[in-house]
């Protein structure tokens, strides 16, 4: 081994042709491109449905140059804008939740949804539309708190299934995250036998289908802030995850306190899948698709995919919602069921791609 | 003077199976000690205590006179590093993305590394002659080049004290050598080694100190004429005399130094 010490510091690989042929493009560059396409992908989104407003129409109504009839006005503000909106918070935090979760489990399948986190968020949920609806905490309804407790606690309990010898096991992890996925999904349509008006069901309903209303500017603003902080207070978790890649063991060798750095993911985790349930209720694939898309992208390192997967996140769903409402107009199609459709072949179709980069 | 790592009557048991039965030993500043035994004797168990990652479950590890308890996680992975025999990554990490993680220990959580941790990571790559790997993805790397990384990794903590699991493991014979000269500079600088060796040819001449483990006996140590006898490792690897080469060609070198 050669004992001559280089004194001149390396370079960043970002935007370089990789030895096995890759590119992995410059995280500033993705970003700025993520962000036009973020505010064509609204423009578009808000432009399109059973009234057709065209992105000229908007955009000059936005500069002030030509204001919006009161029908328009009503569509875009008060229909429109909420659920393009909360389709963007659904789509980043689902994202977020499964870039931090497939990072905590060192295991590129780890998702919201395929963990069972999505699950227990809906049965919380459910618990909080049948008995607690009136109730509320700190101006936090009851059933965006117990779809957070219903999350943590579903995350807690298939981590500590998983767990074993100070390892994450996992087949074990995936195994116990579709059962308890399963048993809370199923448990939800028991909710119905307490349901006499119905009303209550018709909300279930959606929410198992994977279904973005029109939220109320209060729940919006809500869900953008909480969104908002657990990103904050993520972003220095995400060196912690690159380490942890490592191995837990090594992550420790390393001076990272490991056992307190997985309670903060999960608990950020689970925040973020209960913004995205709250919203939209069980939507599968997102939390899958964007982080690896991310990976394809930028590479591994958590630091640069935080931002990037949030960005897509939120284009991937704002623009899987509009699809959801158009195609089969009138008719509305859940974007849960959407997602299923296209999601499925598009996750397979990365697998077979990715297959190269993965030690699983 | 002060010992680097001091372990004193460490205890250490797998789910009731003892592995450890009071293990002491010194490690002085400087020194370069191979760690010997057989198979599943508690090795690499040994090493994860020295390097703090494992507790033991009675007796006391001290790390330059202060018990390891009471010292911060970084301010041990700024002193100690250990090398795994294992090292697997779950996604496509380069060799540089790895190796700049050895520098987590000085790195706070909102800073990313400066000038000083990249400085560190190039001096790693290059005391591991990994700088050619820099841009390779890690799980595509051969076993002989992953161990060069592992190395790099450790190195890149900047230690005072290296411990290393099998280091020569997956490396030709070629590199094997580059490795000795490697532990050979790092002891000049001053930094201490701890590695636990199956290649027993490599131990004699290159380390100060032989600790040899041995199931249900108790850590023995002392220089590798003391170690290497073939009495001793006949005993400690319950291997007959005439049926291993190493133990043939030590009976006649020992012939031949009593002649």
């Amino acid at each position: 081994m050669a004992l001559e010490i280089a004194t001149v510091p390396g370079t960043s690989p970002a935007g370089e042709l990789l030895a096995h042929g890759r590119r992995e493009h410059r995280p500033g560059a993705v970003l700025v491109v993520l962000t036009a396409a973020l505010g064509v992908v609204t423009l578009v989104s808000l432009a399109t449905g059973a009234v057709s407003i065209s992105p000229r129409t908007i955009v000059a109504a936005v500069v002030g140059y030509r204001p919006l009839s009161e029908t328009q006005r009503l569509i875009l503000f008060h229909l429109r804008l909420p659920r393009v909106l909360a389709s963007g918070l659904v789509g980043s935090g689902l994202s977020l939740a499964g870039l931090l979760f497939q990072g905590l489990f060192r295991n590129p399948i780890a998702d919201p949804y395929v963990i069972g986190s999505s699950g227990g968020a809906v049965f919380g949920a459910c618990i909080g539309i049948f008995f607690f609806s009136q109730w509320s905490v700190f101006g936090f309804s009851a059933t965006a708190l117990l779809a957070f407790a219903g999350s943590a606690a579903t995350m807690a309990l298939v981590y500590a299934l998983a767990r074993s010898a100070g390892k994450t096991n996992v087949v074990t992890l995936l195994l116990a995250g579709f059962a308890i996925s399963t048993m809370f999904t199923n448990t939800s349509y028991f909710f119905e036998l307490f349901d006499r008006t119905g009303a209550s069901n018709r909300i279930l309903l959606s929410w198992l289908h994977g279904s973005i209303g029109t939220p109320a500017s209060s729940e919006l603003a809500v869900s953008a802030a909480l969104l908002a902080g657990a990103t904050v207070v993520a972003l220095p978790l995400m060196r912690t995850l690159n380490t942890l890649a490592l191995g837990d063991e090594y992550a420790r060798q390393l001076g990272v306190p490991v056992e307190s750095a997985r309670v903060w993911i999960i608990l950020i985790g689970s925040l973020l899948t209960a913004v995205a349930v709250s919203l939209g209720g069980m939507i599968s694939f997102a939390g899958l698709i964007v982080p690896h898309v991310a990976r394809l992208w930028l590479g591994p390192d958590h630091v640069r995919l935080l931002p990037v997967t949030a960005l897509a996140g939120a284009i991937f769903l704002m623009l899987a919602d509009t699809l959801a409402r158009t195609i089969l107009a009138p008719s509305e199609v859940p974007v849960g069921i959407l997602m299923a459709f296209i999601g499925a072949p598009f996750f397979l179709y990365l697998l077979r791609k990715m297959k190269r980069s993965y030690a699983v | 003077m002060t010992s680097l790592l001091r372990l004193s009557g460490v205890d250490f048991a797998y789910e009731g199976h003892a592995v450890l039965r009071q293990a002491t030993f010194d490690l002085d500043p400087g020194s370069c000690t191979a760690l010997i035994g057989t198979n599943g004797v508690g090795k690499t168990t040994l090493l994860r205590i020295a390097a703090g990652v494992l507790r033991p479950a009675s007796g006391s590890v001290t790390l330059r006179g202060r018990p390891m308890g009471t010292i911060t996680l970084k301010e041990v992975a700024r002193t100690v590093a250990l090398v795994p025999q294992q090292l697997e990554l779950p996604f496509a990490f380069t060799v540089q993305q790895v190796v700049e993680q050895g520098r987590t220990p000085y790195i706070g959580m909102l800073r990313g590394p400066g000038r000083s941790d990249r400085m560190a990571v190039d001096r790693a790559l290059d005391l591991a002659d990994a700088s050619s790997l820099r841009h390779r993805i890690f799980n595509e790397l051969s076993g002989g080049e992953r161990q060069r990384v592992k190395i790099a990794l450790g190195l890149a903590q900047e230690p005072r004290l290296l411990l290393l699991d099998e280091p020569t493991q997956n490396l030709d014979i070629g590199r094997q050598v580059e490795l000795i000269d490697l532990l050979h500079f790092l002891r000049a600088e001053g930094i201490t080694i701890l590695a636990s060796m199956h290649d027993l040819h490599l131990v004699d001449k290159n380390f100060s100190t032989v600790l040899l483990l041995s199931p249900g006996q108790p850590l023995t140590s002392g220089t590798p004429e003391q170690m290497l006898k073939p009495s001793v490792l006949e005993d400690a690897f319950r291997c007959p005399p005439d049926r291993h080469p190493l133990l043939i060609e030590r009976a006649e070198l020992y012939r031949k130094e009593a002649r």
